[in-house]
Parts: structure tokens; sequence; C-alpha cells
């Protein structure tokens, strides 16, 4: 079958650039390899998935958005557990899982995802197609030069392909999926393609990796997820849930300056990191603070630009953390005015930031009300709609590091202003933050409708837009007959969506 | 086709034109312009030349645009036909206005200035009217254009915000030497000042008479005070349920007050956000901001303040505020510079550098550095002041920052700090480049303490090594360690 659907590397290619800045391009990919013997029972064990997605548009908020596909790797891990990587079925309304040399189309959806190491699990509707398969096992993290053999179903060809390289490099570095995360990344020289994607790397028969993404600019370089990741996720999920990263929610300065490290009493040993700022309400708040130096994490010695040796390797302090889940601790060693003092921290996800990471399969929120609308910034909204307010810029930008979270757990902001004779010269106030409505300042979207929408409306609406001197006024006795005009000549069918209880919730 | 009977219908309706009447009191002036170096602040940019023309009017004051003199480093008056030259000098600049008054920096008498002849400024004209333009031929020949004025607006041809009236004549100039600016005139007389000429639509834009004549008149005393200035930003209100809710008639006027200046001659005279300007005088302003100008029709309410009246004068506002009308009176005065400078032309910006950290006063000017798209690529803490100023003025009279960092022993782990906004060095509040230099003067526990409005927050200098430092400064070249400004 020769698809004319556009795979899967391919369609985050298009869509990724906007935010990601081209640099890195997530793959499609697989490879495996197998000492002679065993390679064909670990073929049979890789997936081609072919996905068929939906993409929504934010710009339009009530639409279906854009129809699409894509098709990716995969590979069985456990009974009926297939292992992909999170952008393979993201946005997906129906996912087909097709094994090697059959024509057979298996139904199979997602058990867990995991978007900020993209990751993901999948199961079949019926697996008995796949019984007596081989699970694949996980290794380790591989060595650098070592031979590594990527399988999977890339462009070119229908077939299963294998394709073998050294492993160039291994570093911390982002994960273009979510945009935000940066994890352990394992850089490979086989040729890693779109369709790749999710497909294992294998060493000696286990799996070291999941192949990816890839670099736009440069031949020669795929990016596998490594076993720590892998772990990580799975460990994660053994609950029933999956819980996400855990962060301590500081930043830190390095410590070079002598006059800095002076002024904060720390020694000339090359030991410590100053705490530029710590994230409000995040694990350490109430418990460092901006100005504290950090010496050690679990034991281990920070140096004066945040590093600690982790198997022989220096990484950053963050590394520690990294491989730590929501609940438990770390411990921590610092000084304060020149005082030692230790901590420990128990470890917890930070929602709030995830405004800044790509979301995906989510119906975009938003109220509709007399011509306007409203919708919650993140990302999302903000690469769709190229926000040239310095207000709505700064306000994104310092969302969490000011926590301005704490009172506002949505940013709403007026997207559009929809032609009426209603709000004609309304459309000066498109691309600002709503700060109140009838005098009460807005908490988030669900709290914005409730207000707009209640019974018991003053003759006046007036919305109050930060930065903006003058209110929007729209008079009560307008808004029934305005939604009714514009809701109709514009095919918004629904006044509002204030998402499923659970994103709602969060 | 039509020009041919033009000029002849101009020579006949003139007294007795000669040809040298085409060129009367017409003059090259070429300005050697050097403005300062955004980054480097010590130092100045490399000098750019800008050739354009003026007139002489009597007096022996030469009138030219703003924007020809501003920032100049060298004037030279040159004859028409390039065979005299004389140095000049600034008289009175108007940045806003976009006009200045020029003269020989020596006696003129007896020299080639007496003998080019005067122009006399001419009062203003009515839209349709004919008005003659004046170019120069490389060889010194006169080049007379005739157009026609076709609109009158408020237009800003210089400082960005600064709107003026001025006519938009409709004629097909062509490009000649010196035509930066060039004179305009009427019967043999000065009109106004060609700032800019848009060759695809053939219309130009002319400073107008009032404007030339107010700028005139306040140098007469010697002294030039500028145009005033109200202080208010302000709204349309045309959004009828807006106007409702002010409680505003449906078909009348009036002008939403969103900000008033702190020290204006607005706050003054009690003006305050919310209010609906309704009348200026016994001027009504549309809705719009128009109001009925008795020789050009409907205006920008603007002018009733920057073009038609002197600091000094009072003013009568009519405004709206809680569902009664009232009035306030104004004396009229000179806009408080505010917060962020719109320009610094013919000033030198402050700065200040310690131990290799480059501090400076926040003008509309840096952001220009950022080039065109300044609007985007500009630093975003420093866009949020420019454009949202009173969050900032509290305890500042400039905005002083850290613009960059000088790598050097003392600022070692500091090198990619840049445009942070200062709020306290030492522990003391820093309101301008005077009061930072202050603080520096008064290390605390042995160390500078300055804090900044980003990651990380704060920075320590060591005062002795950061004097040691700076004295390595001068001796690499920076001719001073700070300018500290007005």
């Amino acid at each position: 079958m020769n698809s004319p659907l556009p795979l899967l590397g391919g369609v985050l290619l298009l869509s990724l650039p906007a935010v990601w800045g081209g640099e890195s391009e997530i793959l499609a990919t697989p490879p495996a390899s197998a000492p002679t013997t065993a390679a064909g029972a670990i073929y049979e064990s890789v997936i081609r998935i072919e996905v068929a997605t939906q993409v929504f548009d934010y710009r339009t908020p009530w639409n279906s958005g854009r129809f699409g596909g894509g098709i990716g790797s995969g590979f069985l891990i456990g009974p009926n557990r297939f292992l992909t990587n999170a952008h393979v079925i993201s946005n997906a309304r129906r996912i087909l899982v097709t094994k090697r040399g059959a024509a057979d189309k298996h139904p199979a959806r997602v058990v867990h995802v995991a978007h900020d190491c993209d990751l993901a699990l999948l199961e079949l509707e019926d697996a008995s197609a796949f019984e007596g398969l081989p699970f694949l096992e996980f290794g380790e993290v591989p060595a650098l030069e070592s031979q590594v053999r990527a399988i999977g179903y890339p462009v070119g060809g229908d077939r299963i392909s294998v394709t073998r390289g050294v492993v160039s490099r291994i570093d911390f570095r982002a994960y273009a999926h979510s945009r935000i995360d940066s994890h352990l990344v394992v850089q490979i020289d086989a040729a890693i393609n779109p369709g790749n994607s999710g497909g294992p790397v294998l060493q000696g028969g286990k799996v070291v990796g999941v192949a990816f993404q890839g670099l736009r600019q440069a031949d020669n370089t795929g990016y596998i997820i490594p076993t720590p990741v892998i772990k990580r996720f799975l460990k994660d999920i053994e609950d029933g849930r999956y819980d996400r990263y855990v962060d301590l929610g500081i930043s830190e300065f390095p410590l070079f300056n002598p006059a800095m490290r002076s002024a904060l009493g720390v020694a000339d040993d090359g030991r410590g990191v100053m705490v530029a700022s710590v994230l409000p309400t995040g694990p350490c708040d109430g418990v460092l603070e901006s100005g504290d130096v950090l010496l050690s994490i679990d034991g281990r010695p920070i140096d004066n630009a945040g590093n600690i040796m982790v198997d022989g390797e220096k990484v950053i302090l963050h590394e520690i953390v990294e491989r730590k889940f929501a609940g438990d601790t770390v411990r921590l060693e610092y000084l304060r005015n020149g005082a030692k003092a230790e901590a420990a921290i128990t470890l917890k996800s930070f929602p709030y930031s995830r405004i800044f990471a790509i979301r995906y399969g989510e119906r975009p929120r938003y109220v509709f009300f007399a011509g306007l609308v409203f919708q919650p910034l993140d990302i999302n909204l903000y690469s769709a709609f190229k926000f040239t307010s310095p207000r709505v810029r700064k306000i994104y930008q310092n969302y969490v590091k000011d926590g301005i979270f704490k009172a506002r757990k949505d940013v709403v902001v007026l997207t559009r202003v929809e032609s009426d004779r209603l709000t004609t010269h309304m459309t000066e106030f498109e691309g600002s933050v709503v700060d109140e409505i009838n005098g009460t300042r807005v908490r988030d979207l669900a709290h914005a409708h409730e207000l707009l929408y209640s019974a018991g409306q003053p003759e006046f609406i007036t919305i109050r837009f930060n930065g903006i001197s003058r209110p929007l006024v729209i008079p009560s006795a307008e808004v029934e007959a305005a939604n009714e005009r514009i809701m109709s000549k514009n095919s918004i069918f629904r006044p509002f969506f204030l998402g499923q209880p659970e994103s709602a919730s969060r | 086709m039509k020009l041919p009977s033009l000029a002849l219908a101009l020579l006949a309706g003139l007294p007795g034109p000669s040809p040298a009447d085409d060129a009367r009191g017409l003059l090259r002036i070429n300005t050697t312009i050097q403005t300062f170096d955004t980054a480097q602040p010590w130092e100045l940019d490399p000098p750019r030349q800008r050739r354009g023309l003026g007139a002489l009017l009597p007096g022996k004051r030469i009138i030219t645009t703003g924007e020809m003199a501003a920032n100049s480093t060298y004037i030279e008056l040159e004859s028409a036909d390039g065979i005299h030259t004389t140095p000049g000098k600034v008289l009175a600049i108007d940045y806003e206005a976009n006009l200045a008054l020029l003269a020989p920096e020596s006696d003129p008498a007896g020299t080639w200035l007496d003998t080019i002849g005067e122009l006399e400024v001419n009062g203003p004209v009515n839209t349709g009217d004919e008005v003659q333009i004046w170019q120069l031929e490389e060889n010194g020949d006169a080049i007379n254009t005739t157009g026609t004025v076709r609109s009158v607006d408020l237009i800003s041809t210089f400082v960005p915000g600064h709107y003026f009236l001025a006519y938009e004549v409709k004629a097909s100039l062509q490009s000649a030497s010196s035509s930066y600016t060039v004179p305009v005139t009427r019967e043999g007389k000065l009109l106004g000042v060609l700032t800019s000429y848009d060759s695809k639509d053939q219309i130009s834009d002319i400073i107008a008479p009032e404007i030339i004549s107010a700028f005139l008149e306040d140098v007469e005393d010697g002294v030039y005070n500028g145009f005033p200035s109200l202080g208010i930003a302000s709204i349309l209100t045309e959004d009828p349920p807006f106007r409702q809710w002010l409680g505003l008639d449906a078909y009348e006027g009036g002008l939403y007050i969103s900000r008033v200046l702190p020290e204006s001659a607005a706050a003054k005279c009690g003006l305050k956000e919310g209010d609906v300007l309704l009348a200026v005088g016994d001027q009504f302003i549309d809705r719009r901001g128009y109001y009925v100008h008795p020789r050009y029709g409907r205006l920008f309410w603007s002018h009733l303040i920057r073009g038609s009246r002197m600091v000094g004068e009072t003013l009568s506002l009519l405004i709206h505020r809680d569902g009664d009308e009232r009035r306030l009176e104004a004396a009229l005065e000179r806009a408080v510079e505010p917060l962020i400078p719109a320009h610094m032309h013919d000033r030198p910006p402050p700065y200040l550098v310690k131990g290799g950290l480059v501090f400076q006063e926040l003008s509309r000017q840096y952001f220009e550095a950022f080039g065109k798209e300044w609007q985007q690529r500009a630093p975003l803490n420093l866009l949020d002041a420019l454009h949202n100023p009173e969050d900032y003025e509290e305890g500042r009279r400039r905005l002083v920052f850290l613009s960059r960092v000088i790598p050097t022993p003392a600022t070692i782990g500091y090198d990619d700090v840049s445009n942070q906004i200062i709020s306290e060095v030492n522990g003391r509040k820093v309101e301008d480049m005077a009061s930072l230099a202050a603080a520096f003067r008064q290390p605390v526990d042995g160390l500078h303490t300055i804090r900044i409005d980003d990651v990380p927050y704060v920075l320590y200098l060591d005062p002795r090594l950061s004097d040691f430092v700076d004295g390595k400064l001068l001796e690499a070249g920076l001719p001073s360690l700070q300018r500290l400004g007005d």
C-alpha cells in the first residue's frame, strides 16, 4: 500500500516548526537489531502504527479542526502492551496496528501517554494475533561509540527497515514533542527517518532506546529516548496513572563571581550554586529563598555551575530529580547568610508550567459571549494567535515565575471580536487579557463564563482588560439577541466549552 | 500641457517677478550629524552628511526642518550656486514640530548673505490654492514647481507621536540636489517647509504657516519655550454601548481621557482619567476627535492645543464627569518630560560604568537600535516599561537600567546579564543616573549590591576591584566613566 497519508514524522515536522523553531524534528522511526538467530523473532514484535488524527484549531475553537493521519512504529514489551512515542498517537481518533508481513489492521487504544517524555503505551482490542511473540527487554544506556540497530517502519517502503550506527553522544536536551521538557537523550548516527518514531533501538538483543527525533539541518543525527527515561515512565504508570515528572521548582545562577561568593559567605572551593528564584507554591517554596547557596543534593556535591557527578559523568543537579517520583524526597544542603542548613524536600509535579507545553488531543476551551470569544492562554493559543501586545507577552512569560497562577488559574484572553453591529467598535480589545468582569477579578475561564452568563446581570456588563483604561461595555438587554444573531451567522454551534471534568480541574 | 499656461498665469499675476525672484532667499544647508552609540554611549557613531535647503528670513535667520539640524556637529550655509559658504549655528530648534532656525556664526554684514534677498512669511492658504515648491539644480538654477493644496491634516514628521498641522500638496517633483528639505512659497512669500515627498502619489507634506509663525513668535524673546501640551492620553468614544455606559448623548462627541500625566497642565486643572472631554474653548470635539476649523474644516482636536496656542495661555475645557458637565481652566505649559523620553536629540545619553557594568537611562532611542521590528525584538521588560510607564514612575525620574556587561575581572559570571531594570543599589532607590552615582559612592558591608528585575535579581561587585577595573577601562580608551545628564 503506497499510502498518500503524510507520515507521522512529516506531520509533526509541519506542525512543529511554528513553536519549535525547526531545530529538531520528530521522527517516526525504528530499528532493531538482533543477532541473526533472534532477528526474525524480534522483528515480529515490532509493529507498524497507523493513526488517523484530528488537530483542533485554536483560532476557531468551536470547529472540528483538521483531519489527517500518520504512521509510526512501536514494539511489544509485555502481554498486550506496546511501547511507542507519545507524538505517534497524539491527537489520534483511530489507531490501527499492523504486524510484520500481515495485512490485518488491529484496532488499538492508548493505555497511558506521557507527553512530557514523549512515550505512550498501547493495547489492542484483540491481542490474539500477537500471542506468543517475544517481549523486548530493556538494557542500559549504551556506551559511546558502541553499535546499535534501529528497527521500524520509516518512509521509503512498507516493509520493516533496519539501520545500524554507533552512539555518538549522550546528552541532556529538549524533547521537541512538548517543547518545554528536557531529559537524557542518546544521539546515534544510524539513519532514522520519519516513520521510525516509536521503534526500538537495540544492542545485544536488548532495547537501549526508542527512536524519536532528529535534526533538520544535520545528517546522521538521530535521537533516541534511553532506558532510564523509559523505565521511569513504566514505573510511574505501575499505579495505573501517569503522574508526570517532578521538579525542584527553583532556578540557579552560577557562582563564578568572587564578590558574589563573598557576599553569600561561600568558601572559595568551587562548591555551591546560588538559588536565583524559588517557584511560588513549588516544592521548595517556604524552604529555600532566593540568595541561598545549594551545596549538595542527596549527598552529591554541587559545583559553582550547578553540576554534580553521576556515574562518572558531569550532569546538572536536576538529574537527581529526573529519576524520582511525586512524593519522593530529596535532601538538600545549603548555605543561608553563611550558616549551613539542611532540608528534605518532598517532590511534586507542577501543573501550572504546562501552560508552556504543547497540548495534544484536547478540545480547546472557550466562551462565546455577544460576539466576543474568550480563551485561556497557553502555548497552543499563543502560537495560533501570535499575540503582539507586550502586556500579554509579559503575563505569559512571567505566569509561573511571578506566581500569577495563584490568582489566575487561567489567563483569560479576548481572542476574537466577531463582526456585528454591536461589536463594530470593540476590535481594539482583541488580544488583551481580561482582568475583571463586573468588578470581579477573573480566576479562570469557568469563572469568566459564570460571571458573564449568570442571572441578574446589571444593565451594563463591564469587562476590564489589563493595561487598557476604558472598559468594554455590553448592555445586558442586547446579549441574547446578539448571541443568537452572531452564532447563527458565524456557525458557532455552541456558546462555550469549559473542558472535560479532569482537564477542567487542573 | 497644462504646465506652461500655469507658469504664464503665475508670471502675469505676480508684480514683475524676475527669474532671480524664483530663488529669493534660497540657500543650501549642509550639516554633519553625529549621534551617540547605543551600546557604548560614551562614543559617537560615524558622522553622516545631510544636504538640504533653507530660506533666509528677515534678520538674517534661516528656517529649515528640525531634522536637518538635530544632532549636528557642524552646519555650513552655502549659496545656491555653491560658490560661497559660511558656518552656521542653531538659534532655536523644535524637534516635535520639526523646525529649526539657523543663523550664520559670524556677522553676515557685507557677505553673500546680503545679496540673496529675504523671504517674508506668508499667512495660511485654503485647500485648492496653488503653491510654489522651490528646488535647486546642481548648477544653482532654481526649479519652481507649482502644486495644489489637497488637504490639511495633523501629521508627525520627526519625533514619533507629535502631530502638527500640515498641508498635503499634490505636485510632481523631480529629484534635485540638496532637496532634503525644501521651502514652499506663495506669492513670493514663505508658506511652509516641505518635509517629505511620496513619488508614487506625488503628495508632499508641508509644515503649515501657522506652525512656522508660532515657532518664530516663540523665538522672538530669545527664549524658546516650545509648543504646549495638555498631558493626556485619550480614547475615541465611537462605541455606542460605551457611550451609553458613560451617559453620553448618542449623537454628540467627546474624548474619553484614558490617562492624565502627573504634573501636567491637565492634572493641575483637575482633569481625571475617566472624564470625557467635550470641548476645548468653544470648539466641540466629535466622537472621532475632530472639531470644525473655520478655514480648514474638520481637524484633529490636538491642533487646538498644539499650534493654536502658546505656553502660558489659559484655556477652558468642557468635560463630562459622573453625568454632569463642568468647565475646567487649564493653564497651558510644556509637557513634563516622561519617564522614558521620546527622543534624546542633541543630548548625550547619560551613562555610568562600574567595574564593567554599563548603566543607561532608558529612552525611546534605545529601542530603535533593535531595528525596524523593535516592537517584537526589544527586551520585553523594557517594552513593558515603555508601554506602561505608570507602573514604573514611583520613585523614579528616569528609568535606569543595566544595558550590558563588559567582561572584566569584576564581572566574571555576569557576562550574559543585559537590559535589566535597576530598582536599588546599595540599599538606595535609583531615581536617575545621578542618584545611581551617589549610591555607588556608599558601598554597604564592603560590597556594591545591585538589584535587577530578573535572574539572578542581585549582583555584587567588589568596590576595590571594580574601581581598579574602572581605572583600566579609562586606560583602555573610555573617555569617562560617567555622564550624569540633566
